[in-house]
């Protein structure tokens, strides 16, 4: 790539859009990594709170740790969720910043958004909402959040130099960066980055 | 990284096996892929 990313952008995007769409429309299909309740015992989630969820906040989600594990949320701080997809983490800071808090989770795919703010709704929550956007260009103003988390996302963005970037801009003085995400103990070979079909598999 | 991007106070939590028992198992112990949790603050 001439500008130094090891594969497009925007295919890289489109790509897995296509993953999670299917994730938010048919979440028990069996993908390539775990989904749901059992990946949230996996990861070692508060289950009391996992139990109190209903299935549509928790059978799409596809986290790869728990944000939460670093450090809980303070009542009445505002949080922003980068790739909030069906919504989990965003229900369990929802419940954590209280009524004087809010949560906004960021998502790029239309079925992911139509699931968490159909499960908002009918959890009655008007303390989270769900905006589209993308993570290297949030939809969110300057010095607005207390918290910016995500899970398993950033790993998914060719420029995380933007992304980091954006969530400098977005976060006041003294906020926190809290999230989950994978990270590799051996080197992945430069052919193997360029190939954009081991990013999301 | 999050240190170039101007990040201070910078924590890591201990690896999870995400990918233990899942069909990316294989690829993930090809590459020693794990979860973490990160904590990160931005200067006041």
């Amino acid at each position: 790539m001439s500008n130094g990313l090891p594969v497009d952008a925007i295919a890289l995007r489109e790509e897995v859009k296509s993953k999670y769409r299917a994730v938010a429309v048919n979440p028990h299909a069996g993908y390539h990594f775990h989904t749901g309740r059992p990946l949230t015992r996996r990861l070692g989630y508060d289950e009391t709170v996992v139990t109190a969820l209903p299935d549509s906040a928790v059978e799409a989600f596809a986290g790869v740790g728990n944000p939460f594990s670093v450090g809980g949320l303070q009542r009445g701080e505002r949080v922003v969720d980068l790739g909030s997809g069906g919504g989990f983490d965003c229900f369990i800071a929802a419940g954590q910043v209280g009524p004087e808090g809010h949560v906004v989770g960021v998502d790029m795919t239309e079925e992911m958004l139509g699931r968490s703010r159909a499960t908002a709704t009918a959890m009655g929550l008007h303390n989270v909402e769900f905006r589209q956007g993308v993570i290297e260009e949030l939809p969110i103003e300057d010095g607005w959040a207390d918290v910016v988390m995500s899970n398993g996302v950033i790993n998914l963005c060719v420029d995380k130099h933007q992304v980091f970037a954006e969530v400098m801009r977005v976060l006041r003085p003294g906020g926190r960066l809290q999230f989950a995400d994978i990270a590799n103990g051996k080197e992945v070979p430069a052919g193997a980055l360029r190939n954009i079909d081991l990013w999301t598999d | 990284m999050l240190e170039q991007s101007g990040f201070v106070d910078i924590q890591i939590g201990p690896p999870v096996d995400t990918f233990g028992g899942a069909g990316g198992e294989s690829k993930a112990r090809l590459f020693e892929v794990y979860g973490y949790a990160f904590l990160a603050h931005k200067s006041k």
